[in-house]
């Protein structure tokens, strides 16, 4: 036990913390990630693993874009190993009432008027052309961008992790941090359970976690966790199937590269970062599902877990500077965080190196709550 | 035939050894209603029930009792079915399973 000495301490190992920690090395700072588990072992590794062109407000479609076009080339840029299983299967968002209709009707307007290729408003004929196993009785209509799909969470936060160490970016895991160290009212560093690290700047990427490490500092970080459930089947060769958004109750699939489907459905769930799986969510999700693909029926589910999600009032996040000189956080993402690694891990580099941060993230700012200025994300469940 | 009356693993309900028809493949084979589709399959000279996803290799019976994945079969348009403990029903489309499994549009 010791005090060690660098530029910026990064907290949490999920994709934000490491693609933080990554940028920031590129930028020549000495840096520390610590990880209370292993990497990708929070949010990120437990999420459904989506990414997509398709929001519905402009700074997220205009980060969106940067993620996508990051993702096509990123386990070569990093020079990584193992796959990023980037999977363009699509995504399509389905529309049971009038005005789900029309509200995805504006976010894909908004996406073509930023820029966005590819994203498209279908009728039920051409959602049975896009998904023919859907059972469209009721869908009105659907938002579809065949780019949309599947990236291997573990591996994504994997490769943002040990392209860090290669740049000198010390990787503490099974590390707890205990507290921030205060100096003159600015953050100054972290305390862990296995010593301290002195920083210039603390960078906060522990998702739902964040709202107790800003606790310690007198933040009151408005995010509530919440429990959320998920399921995988098992493997089936692989179907013309994309990933399946319900905008009626929130149920959601879709079948990963390795040929196993992934569901899930919305619906109300406890407040707490707990790991707790419960029977009744398999039943719930089994028996709102199938009716909306009947071949799933014979498809056994093989496992079941959990991952919090870090709701925000207005389901956006909250990136850059806090209250406290010094101390940055990257959290809030409300259920859709995994795939803004790439671009926010860069932003949250730039914001701690005193740079213009390279699209414009001032909607996602901490005090957007005490100013009232709250703008809500409607493409999310 | 012999039928096994007790196992000591699994139930067999095939009490009134009531012959019926089954399809493997399309070919029409006989079985006894309530036995394990593997195990009617077997009486019929049946050894391979799947290839294998990598390595395309043939798979039998193996542990038989429902644990392994070894018997894995596509049964009325249901990919990975344990024929090994799934009892044999008239009329039943058991098919050879390669790879993972393909669902069929019409169960």
């Amino acid at each position: 036990m010791g005090s060690k000495r660098v530029d910026v301490a990064v907290i949490g190992g999920g994709v934000h913390g490491c693609s933080t920690a990554y940028h920031l090395a590129q930028k020549g700072l000495k840096t520390v990630l610590i990880e209370r588990d292993y990497i990708s072992s929070g949010g990120s590794g437990r999420s459904a693993a989506g990414i997509r062109y398709q929001f519905g407000t402009e700074v997220n479609i205009l980060l969106a874009q940067y993620n996508m076009k990051c993702i096509k080339t990123l386990q070569q840029d990093l020079n990584y190993k193992a796959d990023i299983e980037y999977d363009p299967a699509g995504y399509l968002w389905i529309a049971y009432s009038e005005s789900q209709l029309e509200q995805l009707k504006k976010n894909v307007a908004l996406q073509n008027q930023l820029g966005t290729y590819g994203s498209t408003i279908l009728n039920v004929k051409q959602i049975q052309e896009v998904a023919p196993w859907l059972n469209t009785q009721g869908m009105l209509g659907a938002s579809f961008n065949p780019e949309d799909g599947h990236v291997n969470p573990h591996t994504l936060c994997f490769a943002y992790a040990d392209a860090a160490k290669a740049l000198g970016v010390e990787i503490q895991k099974q590390t707890t941090v205990t507290g921030i160290i205060m100096k003159n009212g600015k953050a100054a560093g972290v305390h862990t359970d296995k010593g301290d690290w002195e920083a210039d700047a603390v960078v906060c990427c522990a998702g739902a976690w964040s709202v107790d490490i800003g606790r310690e500092i007198g933040l009151d970080i408005p995010v509530i966790p919440e429990r959320h459930q998920i399921l995988i089947t098992e493997a089936v060769e692989r179907m013309k199937h994309p990933m399946t958004l319900c905008l009626d109750d929130g149920s959601y699939w879709k079948q990963c590269p390795n040929g196993t489907f992934m569901l899930g459905v919305g619906r109300e769930e406890v407040k707490d970062t707990s790991y707790y799986a419960s029977w009744d969510y398999l039943d719930a999700a089994a028996k709102r599902i199938v009716p909306k693909m009947p071949v799933l029926a014979g498809i056994r589910v093989v496992r079941q877990w959990t991952g919090p999600y870090q709701n925000t009032p207005d389901l956006q996040a909250i990136v850059g500077p806090t209250p406290v000189e010094g101390f940055y956080i990257d959290c809030g993402w409300s259920g859709h965080g995994l795939q803004f690694g790439p671009s926010v891990g860069r932003i949250m580099a730039e914001f701690v190196n005193g740079e213009k941060p390279f699209i414009d993230v001032s909607m996602f700012r901490y005090s957007r709550f005490e100013e009232g200025d709250l703008f809500f994300e409607p493409a999310c469940i | 035939m012999k039928l096994i009356e007790n196992h000591p693993i699994l139930d067999f309900h095939h009490e009134d050894k009531k012959k019926i028809t089954f399809s493997f493949d399309g070919r029409k084979m006989e079985g006894f209603a309530g036995e394990p589709i593997a195990a009617a399959l077997h009486a019929n000279g049946v050894r391979t029930y799947r290839i294998t996803p990598e390595m395309k290799r043939p798979r039998g019976f193996f542990c038989a009792i429902g644990k392994c994945s070894s018997c894995f079969m596509t049964v009325n348009g249901v990919p990975n079915v344990r024929t090994c403990v799934t009892p044999l029903e008239e009329g039943m489309r058991v098919e050879t399973q390669t790879g993972k499994g393909v669902v069929a549009a019409e169960g």
